[in-house]
């Protein structure tokens, strides 16, 4: 009896798993199409039909930096050449772009075209505010963003192994010129290491620990005092600001300003990055 | 000769009494200059007399006065005729004036609108009218008389409630934003004011005003049904700033009347038995609630909150311009509305067009009813390439509150040559940096395009401090301790340099041994005393790290001694070397060899062992 238990959980085990392949597999040639016709609709300008296409991709979870950059673009596009709308931008487009953007540097912080697209949309919006930084703050996550995390965390093991070798070496070898190289290499080799590891933490915090949001409704987006639509409106932030998320109370989100004002916004008027 | 002279005199004489003839002739028609005026109320109550008067400044033939018929009035009295004389001197000047005034006291008979017909008068054989003179009768609401001459000896009572009001009034209470309206305060009273005291004006929140000149000459005027005399306060001009109903709140004054009292006990006869009295009246005007609309949808782009009546006019630069030379556009916006309230149209050039600041100098006038003028924009540029540009429209939105409407002014499309001054740019390209001082400005940026190929895969996820790191990690530590622990020994010696250099004298010192242990054992004689000796002179070399060209006997004997070996053995050592030498070059003898091959070992190990020691 205990036998025949244990075949049928074996069974069921292997067709679930087979299900579960079938459909990974299914979703991942789903996402290809949708990736093909995307480009294709994007270059007959249909940016309509490429955006649906891009947060196909997006919905079935397998957007990498590219696609959330040919999405944003799609967006952008879309925003600035609608002639049903009576201006640019008019349902929320560049905030969505926007966020697309931040969302594939996110992923990839080293992707220069979604940086210098994202430069740009952000000058279409008045959102002059910026958070201000030092320059070493400025220094190290331009260092740390040509890299992904990974690839940083990749060249702290292999600074690693050179270190150890490099004093293995220098331990061994009797020649004074080959022992002396090897103190050097041996030394830089060890900042590197340490450099290395410490921005690929750095960049995973950045990744794990992200409260930015940006505003994505159009251009009237009230901010109340308290989460409660009664309340003092105090300010009107334009699609594509940044904010950060303080808390969250119902359906209503605390959002921290890059002037260190804080409000209360609709979820719905705002999306994580 | 004489006859000349005399008509030269006669000639002088016309010219003076020409001059003196017109001298009078100026005299008399300034002289002749009558005026002759009425002046009579334009407003009156029913039961009220009241005073006409016909007044000329020139002494007028006696009877001469025709009246008019006064259609309308009881004639209570007159004319009563007064005259009277003035001469003056101003700076040795004299300055006659004189003035005869014919009064009629006059009693209306009933309400209604009248005209006092015109009168004439003759002066000097000449007659002069008057104009005739519209005059509005009412009935009175109420026994107003009652107050007047009433016996009432309490002067506070003598103030009716409503003998001194003051009000608010408003030229428009229903408005758009921006739009402008005239407001004055005005005191209405019945009896004789002669102070005012504690004015305050309304506080003109959610307004722009401007404060008015304006007419303080009293007037009359009905309002309830009564006449009163109206004094103007204040005239201010406001504009709302904000939509909605604003209300202009109460204004304030405290107003001392004069109260005459007969006094019925004739207290006083040397002042008449009558009495004067002050009495002080705090007196509120009405809030008013100004209905201010916001502008209608619908508004075009360029619109910019202007509201009016306006008129565009522009002043474009020369058909063809030289390149980088300066010029302007001059725009002109004239008409009455919010002038100081309105901006610069947006004007839009083409890309190679440097705009600078705009230059706006305005001319407005504050008016009774709005403000008016004209604003000029002047926009100056350069153009810094060379070809023909299209200057867009520019655009002027404003909202006509008369017609309740927007209106559009635009000027034509101007078209531009600009001509090549040799510095610029000939080649008209538009993917072009423009470059200006320091600063180099991008004509157009656009997006980058987007990533084509294949769907990349979905990033890997984050590898740091997951446990197959940690495990890599670990790894490479473990495989270098493991390193370390084997290789330990070695490592250990190579801190240590004089070890290293012994033990790879001793090296060299075996290698060469056993070289000379081959030639021993092929029996080349040479060969092996030349590697022997080597073999010494190189260990002792190696050993004490000391040059071979350096080395000599005693060298070797002091080394020795100096690293605690015993004489015996250096001596050895040197007697093995000379041996060596000397054999080097002798006939053979049998075992000579193997025996010197032996010492030479045996010394070595020998010195090998006191050292180490």
């Amino acid at each position: 009896m205990k036998q025949l238990y244990r075949y049928i959980i074996m069974f069921v085990a292997l067709v679930l798993g087979f299900a579960t392949t079938l459909r990974a597999a299914d979703a991942s040639v789903t996402a290809a199409a949708y990736w093909d016709e995307g480009i294709k609709a994007y270059e007959m300008r249909n940016y309509k039909e490429a955006v649906e296409a891009f947060e196909g991709i997006v919905a079935l979870d397998k957007a990498s930096a590219e696609v959330y950059y040919n999405l944003a673009n799609a967006y952008f596009k879309l925003g600035q050449s609608d002639e049903t709308m009576s201006r640019p931008f008019a349902s929320g487009e560049l905030g969505k772009a926007i966020l697309n953007y931040y969302r594939a540097l996110k992923l990839d912080p080293s992707m220069a075209d979604a940086r210098y697209n994202l430069e740009l949309a952000v000058d279409h919006t008045n959102d002059t505010e910026s958070i201000p930084q030092s320059f070493i703050a400025t220094l190290w996550q331009g260092v740390r963003s040509t890299m992904t995390s990974n690839g940083w965390c990749a060249t702290s093991l292999v600074m690693l192994a050179l270190l150890l070798i490099v004093v293995m070496l220098y331990l061994l070898s009797a020649n004074i010129l080959l022992r002396k190289i090897g103190f050097f290499v041996a030394i830089v080799a060890a900042v590197a290491f340490l450099l290395s590891t410490s921005l690929a933490l750095s960049s995973r915090n950045a990744l794990l620990k992200d409260n930015r949001a940006v505003v994505v409704c159009n251009d009237t987006t009230p901010v109340h005092a308290s989460p409660d639509s009664a309340s003092k409106i105090i300010r009107q932030p334009s699609q594509g600001v940044t904010v950060r998320i303080s808390r969250e109370h119902s359906n209503w989100t605390e959002v921290v300003f890059a002037d260190g004002e804080m409000g209360w916004i609709r979820n719905a008027h705002i999306e994580a990055i | 000769m004489i006859n000349i002279g005399k008509s030269v005199i006669y000639m002088k004489l016309l010219i003076r009494l020409s001059l003196i003839f017109v001298m009078l002739a100026t005299a008399a028609t300034s002289w002749a200059q009558v005026s002759f005026t009425v002046d009579a109320p334009a407003l009156t109550a029913l039961g009220q007399p009241f005073r006409v008067e016909f007044t000329v400044d020139k002494e007028p033939e006696s009877n001469s006065l025709e009246a008019p018929a006064f259609e309308g009035f009881d004639i209570l009295a007159g004319p009563s005729i007064s005259t009277g004389h003035s001469i003056q001197f101003i700076n040795g000047k004299q300055s006659t004036s004189y003035s005869c005034t014919y009064t009629y006291v006059l009693m209306p008979t009933a309400a209604g609108k009248y005209t006092i017909g015109a009168a004439s008068i003759k002066v000097d054989g000449k007659r002069y009218s008057t104009k005739a003179q519209p005059i509005e009768v009412i009935a009175e609401k109420g026994n107003t008389q009652q107050n007047k001459g009433g016996n009432n000896p309490n002067p506070e009572s003598r103030i009716g409630k409503d003998d001194i009001l003051l009000r608010l009034k408003v030229s428009d209470t229903e408005l758009y934003k921006g739009e402008s309206l005239r407001a004055s305060l005005v005191l209405y009273t019945r009896t004789n004011i002669d102070d005012i005291e504690n004015f305050s004006l309304p506080a003109f929140d959610g307004f722009w005003s401007q404060e008015l000149s304006f007419d303080n000459t009293p007037s009359r005027e009905e309002y309830n049904g009564r006449i009163y005399e109206t004094y103007k306060l204040t005239e201010v001009l406001l504009s709302p700033q904000q939509s909605g109903d604003i209300i202009i709140p109460e204004a304030s004054l405290t107003a001392r009347a004069q109260v005459v009292v007969q006094d019925s006990r004739g207290a006083n006869p040397f002042f008449g038995g009558r009495q004067i009295y002050h009495v002080s009246r705090n007196v509120k005007s009405n809030p008013v609630t100004i209905h201010v609309s916001e502008f209608p949808a619908g508004a075009p782009a360029s619109f910019n909150g202007a509201i009016g009546n306006f008129r565009l006019t522009s002043k474009m630069p020369e058909a063809k311009i030289e390149s980088n030379s300066a010029d302007q556009i001059e725009i002109t916006i004239s008409g009455s509305g919010n002038l100081k309230f309105i901006t610069a149209p947006k004007v839009s050039l083409p890309e190679s067009f440097e705009l600078y600041d705009t230059k706006v100098v305005d001319n407005i006038m504050v008016n009774a009813t709005d403000t008016s003028g004209n604003i000029t924009y002047t926009y100056p540029f350069v153009a810094r390439s060379a070809g023909e540009f299209t200057i867009e429209p520019i655009r002027f939105t404003f909202f006509n509150p008369a017609k309740g409407e927007y209106e559009t002014l635009a000027t034509e499309p101007y078209t531009i040559t600009v001509l090549d001054d040799g510095t610029a740019s000939a080649t008209p390209n538009v993917e072009r940096y423009v470059g200006y001082g320091s600063t180099m400005r991008q004509l157009d940026r656009d997006i980058r395009y987007i990533h084509l190929g294949t769907l990349p895969a979905k990033a890997a996820s984050l590898f740091v401090l997951t446990p197959t790191y940690w495990l890599i990690v670990v790894v490479m530590v473990a495989i270098f301790v493991v390193v370390y622990v084997l290789l330990s020994k070695r490592i250990r010696d190579n801190r240590n340099i004089v070890a290293r250099r012994m033990k790879r004298a001793d090296k060299v010192a075996i290698q060469r041994l056993r070289t000379a242990e081959r030639y021993m054992n092929e029996g080349n004689r040479h060969a092996f005393y030349e590697e022997l000796l080597r073999a010494l002179w190189g260990y002792i070399s190696d050993k004490f790290n000391i040059p071979v060209s350096n080395l000599t006997k005693e060298r070797i004997r002091e080394e020795l001694y100096r690293r605690n070996v015993s004489m015996a053995i250096a001596e050895e050592f040197c007697e093995i070397i000379s041996r060596s030498e000397e054999a080097q070059y002798s006939p053979s003898t049998d075992g000579e060899m193997s025996e010197a091959y032996a010492t030479a070992v045996d010394i070595m190990s020998k010195i090998e062992d006191a050292i180490k020691r």
